[in-house]
């Protein structure tokens, strides 16, 4: 008895051992027996993510940032808590990214219903959702990238040249608050929709666009959709 | 006399015993001082801090009935006589289906009691501009590229992507996204029977 748990246990080890490894045998129909091995991917998948979705965009800014980037090689340190930070002679690198971005501004109608819409006789008003703003797309101009570095220096590798470059979509998007783009958004609706309600003969003079409230920078920073 | 070399060897013990406890004191004191002692270099990552410019405004109409967010991973070789180089990045995009309101024609919606019939333009690519660059993340680098190479890795990228997200699925599921969200906007104001077609 003593003999069959000890060798029970020590199949139970092994086959932990095996499993821990990360491989695995199979048998497939023919009885010859299948390995696979489970590996780490080191490779990003490649997403596709389907949305349906009913926005009407309404305004587009087009934004132009230089970003720039100073980077000078430094000897830091503290000595006896006295600290100290001197730049180093033929240490200097520099770079600046023109980057070009595009804003969008939408209403998402996806929840509009009868609670939207209030009619009184050939009158009609349309209260309408908040607005939100989206960076919709951004380029980089490869050509006009300008860099200067120092002989001492390496050059500016991919990966800092793209951590430089979301640093400045980051900024970029900082910024949205203070570019209005919101009252023109409510603007350009109606000239969206005012169209369309004359067209289902609707007189213009009796078409109210509405929206929840009147927008300032605090709410801006609510209404931000970012895409990450 | 015997009194007095008492005197002075016990002041010589006090003194022994004060410079020690002195010494002790000033060990500490300075190993307090450089508990803290580095030096390296370094580097600064941050960013200056540079303003935004608008450059352009513009009213636009767009109706985005399908969103497909997709990442393209796309490289370069260049082969070399010892070693090949190689350049790998991840690029980003939302390519945005549906229906530009300015490309409408007159009388695309007709009403008639509680009926209304609309003719929608064509579901297409509303920002052929839609990959996010300054998102894009630098996987592989070995040897130097210049600025045409990371051009044209992007153009590669946005051909893939225009494959990937512009098909004849994607397409036909914007229609019928498009057909149930006006449904539901024109059932809101009231009509009843509704027909919706889009131009070929």
């Amino acid at each position: 008895m003593k003999k069959f748990i000890l060798s029970s246990l020590v199949v139970v080890a092994v086959v932990a051992l095996v499993s821990c490894q990360g491989h695995s045998e199979q048998e497939n129909g023919s009885g010859a027996p299948v390995t696979s091995y489970q590996g780490v991917d080191t490779v990003p998948m490649l997403i596709m993510q389907i949305q349906k979705c009913a926005r009407l965009y309404t305004a587009e800014y087009h934004v132009h940032k230089i970003v720039t980037h100073d980077d000078v090689l430094r000897l830091k340190g503290s000595i006896l808590q006295r600290s100290f930070n001197i730049p180093l002679p033929l240490g200097d690198r520099k770079i600046a990214i023109p980057i070009d971005a595009k804003l969008k501004a939408y209403i998402d109608l996806s929840g509009f219903s009868e609670k939207n819409i209030e009619r009184h006789g050939e009158k009609i008003t349309v209260t309408l959702p908040d607005p939100q703003v989206v960076m919709t797309s951004s380029k980089i101009d490869q050509e006009n990238i300008k860099q200067y570095v120092a002989l001492a220096r390496a050059h500016f590798s991919d990966r800092e040249m793209t951590n430089y470059e979301q640093q400045g979509r980051a900024a970029i998007i900082e910024s949205i608050p203070q570019l209005g783009i919101l009252e023109t958004a409510q603007a350009n609706t109606a000239k969206v929709l005012v169209p369309m309600l004359t067209e289902m003969g609707f007189k213009e003079e009796n078409i109210i666009i509405a929206f929840r409230k009147q927008y300032n920078t605090g709410d801006m920073i609510q209404l931000l959709k970012m895409e990450d | 006399m015997k009194e007095f070399m008492k005197t002075l060897n016990l002041l010589r013990m006090g003194l022994l015993l004060f410079v020690a406890a002195l010494l002790i004191v000033a060990i500490f004191w300075l190993r307090s001082l450089s508990k803290d002692n580095h030096i390296d270099f370094g580097t600064d990552d941050q960013i200056d801090v540079t303003p935004t410019q608008i450059q352009s405004i513009k009213a636009i109409g767009e109706w985005e009935f399908l969103a497909v967010s997709t990442e393209e991973m796309v490289d370069t070789i260049r082969k070399g006589f010892l070693s090949n180089d190689e350049l790998v990045r991840i690029y980003y995009g939302t390519a945005r289906l549906g229906v530009n309101m300015h490309q409408v024609e007159p009388g695309w919606i007709r009403t008639s009691g509680d009926t209304v019939v609309m003719t929608l333009p064509k579901i297409g690519l509303l920002d052929k501009d839609f990959i996010d660059e300054a998102r894009t993340k630098s996987f592989y680098e070995s040897g130097k590229w210049k600025p045409a190479d990371r051009e044209a890795l992007y153009r590669k990228a946005y051909a893939r992507m225009v494959k990937h997200c512009m098909t004849k699925e994607n397409i036909r599921t914007a229609e019928l996204n498009a057909q149930r969200q006006m449904e539901n906007m024109m059932r809101s104001m009231g009509f009843n029977h509704i027909a919706i077609t889009f131009k070929k």
